[in-house]
C-alpha cells in the first residue's frame, strides 16, 4: 500500500532533499512550508509518517506536533523531527513531546530511510521506466477517466517529466478505449510560462489523439490563465464533478 | 569568558563546514592559509544567522556566485542550467548558514551558554562589506574546493 509521507520544513530545500530520499519508494509525497499548513495538509491527508522541521514562521515545529498530540484523529502519525540543533536540552524536549525519532542536519536521504524504516513498512517501487515513475506521481486513475494532476508550480524539469509520459499514457487509453482525461489544476498556486506552454502541448496532444478533456480550476487559476492570450479561452470547470459530467 | 574560550571556535567551524559539504554536497572543504584571503569578486552571497542569550554573535558564510550557484545544483540533484531562480540558490545558502549556525548553537548550549538562533538571512550583491562590533572571538576561515572559495566568519562574545 502506498505510504503518504508528509513533509513540513520551510527550505525548499530540505523538501526535495526528503522527496528525493523517498523516491525509489512506494510513496505519496505531500508538503507544507510551516506548521499551520502542515496540519491542515495532515488533516485532510492523514499521512503514514510525518517529517518535521522543528524552526519553521507562522507556526513551528513544536507547536504543531503539540497539536498532532492533541488531536485524537493525527496523534498516532508517526513523526521523525528535523532539527539543526542536537544540543542535549533540545533533544529532550523533543523527545517528551513524543516525537517518534529524530535527526539532525545535515543528512543524507540514505539516514532518513534507515530512521523510517524502522517505523513505518517501506516499499520499494517495483523497477519502472522514469516515465512510469514520472507518471506515477501526477497521473492517476478513477473508473475510465485519467486524471492528471499539476503541482503547485511546474518549472522547466516536471513540465518535462509531464510531458516524457503522456504519449505513451495517451497510447495506453487509446488501446484500451478510455479516451478521456481530466488536467486538474487545483492545487496550481503559480501559472508561469512553463506551465502555459505544456497546456498548450497537452491540449495540442489530446486534440491530436483524439483524447477528450476537461480542464478543472480554482477561481484565481481560471482569472490567471485568462490573463495570457493562449489560454484566454480555455474552458475551465469549477469542480471534478462538472468535468466528469461534460466528459460523459 | 575562560569556558567560552574552551570552545575551539576554529576547529569547530571547520569540522562543521566541512561535515555540511560532506553529507548534503559529497563534496570536501580544504582550508587555505588565511594570509591567502581575498576579497570574493564579482557577484556574492553571504547567509547569515546570529545568535543570542549568554553568548552571542553570528556566523557569516560568504560565497562567489557561481559556487552558489555549484552548490545548489548539488544539493537539489540538478544541474546548474535547471536552477530555475536566485530563490533556489538562497534557500540553499540559508540552509547552509542554518546548518552551521544550529551546530554551534547546540554547542554553545551544552558547554553552558544557552542562546537562541535566528531564522537564516540572505544577502546578494557585487559589493558589500559586513562589520560586526564589540565582539570578543572572531574567526575568519577560508576554504576551498576545487579552486572555488568561501569565506566564513564568526563574530562572539559572551554576556557579562
Amino acid at each position: 500500500m502506498t505510504l503518504k509521507v508528509l513533509t513540513v520544513d520551510d527550505s525548499k530545500t530540505i523538501r526535495m532533499i526528503v522527496k528525493k530520499a523517498f523516491k525509489d519508494y512506494d510513496c505519496e509525497l505531500t508538503e507544507a512550508e510551516n506548521g499551520l499548513e502542515g496540519l491542515e495538509v495532515a488533516r485532510q491527508e492523514k499521512p503514514g509518517l510525518i517529517v518535521l522541521d522543528i524552526t519553521m514562521p507562522v507556526m513551528n515545529g513544536i507547536e504543531m506536533l503539540g497539536q498532532l498530540k492533541a488531536d485524537p484523529e493525527l496523534k498516532k502519525i508517526p513523526v521523525i523531527m528535523l532539527t539543526a540543533e542536537s544540543g542535549k536540552d533540545n533533544v529532550m524536549q523533543i523527545v517528551k513531546m513524543g516525537v517518534t525519532d529524530y535527526i539532525v542536519k545535515p543528512f543524507k536521504g540514505e539516514q532518513l530511510i534507515e530512521r523510517a524504516v524502522k517505523i513505518v513498512s517501506l516499499q520499494l517501487l517495483e523497477s519502472k521506466t522514469v516515465e512510469d515513475d514520472h507518471a506515477g506521481r501526477y497521473l492517476k486513475k478513477e473508473g475510465d477517466v485519467r486524471h492528471l494532476v499539476f503541482p503547485d508550480k511546474v518549472n522547466r524539469q516536471i513540465a518535462l517529466e509531464m510531458d516524457g509520459f503522456i504519449p505513451k499514457t495517451i497510447e495506453e487509453m487509446t488501446k484500451n478505449n478510455q479516451k478521456k482525461i481530466i488536467v486538474d489544476l487545483r492545487k496550481t498556486v503559480e501559472i508561469n510560462v512553463s506551465m502555459i506552454k505544456l497546456i498548450i502541448l497537452l491540449i495540442a496532444r489530446f486534440s491530436k489523439a483524439g483524447v477528450k478533456y476537461k480542464i478543472v480550476g480554482t477561481e484565481s487559476v481560471k482569472t490567471e490563465l485568462k490573463s495570457f492570450q493562449e489560454t484566454c479561452d480555455l474552458k475551465i470547470d469549477g469542480s471534478i464533478e462538472d468535468a466528469l459530467a461534460g466528459l460523459q | 569568558m575562560a569556558q567560552v574560550n574552551m570552545i575551539d571556535l576554529r576547529e569547530f567551524i571547520i569540522k562543521s563546514m566541512s561535515e555540511v559539504f560532506d553529507m548534503m554536497l559529497s563534496m570536501s572543504l580544504n582550508v587555505v592559509d588565511e594570509s591567502s584571503i581575498i576579497p570574493l569578486n564579482g557577484d556574492k552571497l553571504m547567509g547569515s544567522v546570529s545568535f543570542a542569550g549568554k553568548a552571542s554573535g553570528s556566523i557569516n558564510i560568504h560565497i562567489g556566485g557561481n559556487f552558489a550557484k555549484t552548490i545548489t545544483a548539488k544539493m537539489l540533484g540538478m544541474t546548474t542550467d535547471e536552477i530555475e531562480s536566485n530563490e533556489e540558490i538562497h534557500d540553499v545558502i540559508g540552509e547552509t548558514s542554518n546548518m552551521v549556525g544550529g551546530s554551534l548553537k547546540s554547542r554553545l548550549c551544552d558547554s553552558g551558554f544557552p542562546c537562541a538562533l535566528s531564522i537564516p538571512s540572505v544577502t546578494s550583491g557585487g559589493s558589500f562589506h559586513v562589520e560586526s562590533k564589540d565582539w570578543q572571538f572572531h574567526e575568519k576561515i577560508l576554504m576551498e574546493n576545487n579552486n572555488q572559495f568561501v569565506i566564513v566568519e564568526v563574530f562572539m562574545k559572551a554576556s557579562t
